[in-house]
C-alpha cells in the first residue's frame, strides 16, 4: 500500500520530533554533568558559594513554576513557602538534630501544613483574586514570623544554626555543600518532571486551559488546585531547607513581598511551564545581582524595569526564545 | 476600644479612597493596578516636597504632578497589553512598583517623614472623655466627603452612567459608541490622583516613607477582596472591615492584630467568595 505525501510527512515530522527530544535529553543530562562538574573544574569558593545560592533559588522557582506555569496560578505570595521551610529547617536543626534529611522532611511537612490551610482559602479563587489573596497572606505569615518573637528572633531572625549532617557526618561548606545543593536539585527536577508529564499534570494544563470546563468534564478542580498547591509548597520547603544551612540563619526578610516578586519575576523571566527555565532565570538572577548591587544603587529601580520590558515583550521568558531557536535547530516540518 | 474603632474609621475612610480607585479601574478596564499603592507614596513625597514653598496647598498640586504620570503609564505599558489575560496588568504594574519604590528610595533616601498638621488643626478635642486630635477628624471627613463625591459622580452624571456601562459589558458599551479606550485612560488618571490626595493628605497621620504603598495596597486589595472585585459598595464596606478588624484587633492583641485580619478575611472568603454583597467575581 503506497503512503500518501500526507502520511510520509507526518513519519518525516514524527522523525524529527523524536531527534529532537533526543538532543533535548542528552542536553538535559549534559546540564546536569556540567552542574555536578563545577567544583572539579577549579572555580573559586566564592563562585561555588553564589552558585549554591543560585541552584536554591532554581529549586524554588521550579516550585513555583508548577503554580505558574502549569496550572496557570500567579501567586504572588510564594516567598511563604520558602521562608517558612527556613525557620521550620533552623529550628529544628537548632534544637533537635542538625541532620540534613531530617531537617528538611520537617521544612517539607510544616511547608505542606501551611499550603494546606492557606489552599483552603485560596484554592476558591484564580486569576487575579489568587494573586492578590495569595500576596495577602504572604504579608501575614511575613508580620507573623516577625512577631512571634520567642520562636523566631523576631526581625533579627535565627542565628546560628549548624552545618547540616549527611549519614552522621558533617557536610563541609563549599564544594561538599555545592553538591548536595545540585545533587538536589538534579532529584527536584526529575521528580517534577514526573508529576508534570503524568496525567495528573495533564489535568493541571487542562485547568490552566479553561477551569470552568475542567470541571465540566468532571475534574475535580480545587482538589487538583489543593495538591498542587502543597505540591509546590513542599518543593520550595527543600529549597528553603538549603538555604537555611547556606547563609546558618533564617530571616524575615525571606518572607517578604519583596521576596516573593524576586522569585515570580525569575520565574517568568526563565520562562514558564518548562521547570528547567526558572533554573536559568535564578541562576541568571544571583549573579547580576551580586554584579550590579555591588556598583549600582539604583538595583530595584533596574529589575523592575527589566521586569516591566520582559512581561511586556517577551513572555515567554529566556525558555521561550531558547526553544524556539532549538525548534529552529530540529525543524518539526520538512521543508 | 472606643478610641480604637474611631482609628479604624479614620484609617478606613483612607483605604476607601484608595481601594475605591483600585476597584473602578479593575471594574472599568479588567486592570488589577498593583502600582496604585505607589501612587499613593508619590502623593505623600511630593506633598512632602512642594510644602516648603507652596504651602498647604501643595495637597492638591502633588495629585496633579502624579495624574500626568499614572496617565503616561497608563499609555506605556497596560495599552499594550488589554488584549493579554488580565493577569497581565498585574505582573506590569507589580514591576512598576518595584522600580518606583526603587526610585523613591535612590532619589529621597529611605527615611521615614513626619510632619506636623496645620497650624488651625493642631489641638486635640475631647471625645467622651478621650482627647483626639483634630487633624485625624477633619482629614477623615475629607476623604470620606472625596468618597461620597465619587459615588455621587457614578451614580448621577452621564459619564458616572457611561462608567456603568461599561464595567457591566464592554463590548456592549463599546457597540453603543461609548469611547471605552479614552475612558479608561481618564479613570486611570482620576484614580490615581485620589490616590495620591489621600497619601497627602494622610501625611501628617501615617508619616511617608517608601513602604508605605505596600501597607496601603495589601489593605486595598483585601478591602476589594471582601467588597467583591469590582464591585464599588462592597469595596467601601470591605474597607470599614479591613480597617476596623486592624485597629479594633491591634488594641487587644498589639501586633497579632494582623492574623485577626486575615481569619476575618478567610472567613468572609469562605463564606462569600464573592464578596460580602455576593456580586463581585471569582476570578
Amino acid at each position: 500500500m503506497a503512503a500518501s505525501p500526507d502520511v510520509e510527512n507526518r513519519v518525516e515530522d514524527a522523525s524529527r520530533t523524536r531527534s529532537r527530544e533526543v538532543a533535548t535529553q542528552v542536553l538535559l543530562a549534559g546540564s546536569a554533568l556540567l552542574v555536578l562538574a563545577v567544583p572539579f573544574l577549579g572555580a573559586s569558593p566564592f563562585f561555588i558559594t553564589l552558585l549554591t545560592e543560585a541552584l536554591i533559588f532554581g529549586i524554588w522557582a521550579m516550585s513555583l513554576d508548577l503554580l505558574v506555569g502549569y496550572t496557570g496560578l500567579v501567586s504572588f505570595g510564594h516567598a511563604a513557602s520558602f521562608g517558612f521551610a527556613t525557620y521550620a529547617a533552623g529550628i529544628f536543626a537548632m534544637n533537635i538534630s542538625a541532620d540534613f534529611f531530617l531537617a528538611t522532611i520537617v521544612a517539607i511537612l510544616t511547608a505542606a501544613a501551611v499550603a494546606f490551610l492557606t489552599g483552603l482559602v485560596v484554592t476558591r479563587l484564580s486569576g487575579i483574586a489568587f494573586a492578590i489573596l495569595t500576596l495577602c497572606i504572604c504579608q501575614v505569615l511575613f508580620q507573623i514570623s516577625v512577631v512571634w518573637r520567642s520562636f523566631t528572633g523576631g526581625l533579627d531572625g535565627l542565628i546560628g544554626v549548624p552545618l547540616p549532617t549527611l549519614f552522621g557526618r558533617e557536610v563541609e561548606p563549599g564544594e561538599e555543600f555545592y553538591l548536595l545543593t545540585a545533587a538536589t536539585l538534579i532529584i527536584c527536577y526529575l521528580l517534577l518532571r514526573r508529576v508534570v508529564e503524568s496525567p495528573f499534570g495533564k489535568t493541571l494544563l487542562a485547568i490552566r486551559a479553561n477551569e470552568d470546563r475542567a470541571a465540566a468534564i468532571g475534574i475535580d478542580v480545587r482538589r487538583h488546585k489543593l495538591v498542587i498547591l502543597i505540591l509546590s509548597w513542599m518543593t520550595g520547603g527543600v529549597a528553603g531547607s538549603l538555604f537555611v544551612f547556606l547563609k546558618a540563619g533564617a530571616n524575615p526578610m525571606t518572607l517578604y513581598w519583596i521576596e516573593s516578586g524576586n522569585i515570580l519575576a525569575i520565574t517568568i523571566l526563565g520562562g514558564i511551564g518548562t521547570l528547567f527555565g526558572p533554573i536559568v532565570g535564578a541562576i541568571g538572577f544571583i549573579f547580576i545581582r551580586d554584579q550590579v548591587t555591588t556598583m549600582y544603587r539604583a538595583w530595584q529601580f533596574s529589575f523592575g524595569l527589566a521586569f516591566v520590558l520582559a512581561v511586556l515583550f517577551m513572555p515567554s521568558g529566556i525558555a521561550g526564545i531558547a526553544e524556539r531557536i532549538w525548534r529552529r535547530l530540529w525543524p518539526a516540518r520538512s521543508s | 476600644m472606643f478610641v480604637n474603632s474611631l482609628n479604624g474609621i479614620i484609617y478606613g475612610s483612607f483605604l476607601a479612597l484608595t481601594s475605591l480607585g483600585l476597584s473602578l479601574v479593575f471594574g472599568l478596564g479588567r486592570v488589577v493596578n498593583f502600582a496604585h499603592g505607589v501612587l499613593y507614596a508619590l502623593g505623600g513625597y511630593f506633598f512632602i516636597i512642594f510644602l516648603p514653598s507652596l504651602g498647604w496647598s501643595a495637597m492638591l498640586f502633588a495629585p496633579l504632578v502624579v495624574v500626568p504620570l499614572a496617565i503616561a503609564m497608563e499609555w506605556l505599558t497596560i495599552a499594550p497589553i488589554r488584549n493579554r489575560d488580565e493577569i497581565y496588568t498585574l505582573l506590569v504594574t507589580f514591576g512598576l512598583s518595584f522600580m518606583i519604590t526603587g526610585a523613591i528610595e535612590y532619589l529621597w533616601g529611605t527615611e521615614t517623614t513626619l510632619i506636623k498638621p496645620p497650624v488651625i488643626f493642631q489641638g486635640t478635642v475631647d471625645i467622651l472623655g478621650n482627647q483626639f486630635p483634630v487633624y485625624r477628624l477633619f482629614a477623615s471627613t475629607l476623604s470620606l466627603l472625596v468618597t461620597g463625591l465619587v459615588f455621587v459622580f457614578i451614580q448621577f452624571t452621564p459619564v458616572g452612567l457611561k462608567i456603568r456601562a461599561i464595567t457591566d459589558d464592554n463590548e456592549m458599551a463599546e457597540a453603543l459608541g461609548i469611547n471605552t479606550r479614552w475612558l479608561l485612560t481618564s479613570i486611570f488618571g482620576g484614580a490615581a490622583g485620589f490616590a495620591a490626595f489621600a497619601g497627602a493628605l494622610g501625611a501628617p497621620i501615617f508619616s511617608v516613607e517608601p513602604e508605605m504603598g505596600m501597607g496601603i495596597i495589601i489593605d486595598s486589595f483585601l478591602a476589594v477582596i471582601l467588597g467583591g472585585l469590582g464591585h464599588l459598595p462592597g469595596t467601601a464596606v470591605g474597607a470599614f472591615i479591613v480597617a476596623l478588624a486592624k485597629s479594633i484587633g491591634g488594641g487587644y492583641i498589639a501586633e497579632w492584630a494582623i492574623a485577626v485580619l486575615f481569619l476575618v478575611v478567610a472567613a468572609i472568603m469562605v463564606l462569600r467568595p464573592r464578596g460580602v454583597f455576593g456580586r463581585g467575581r471569582i476570578a
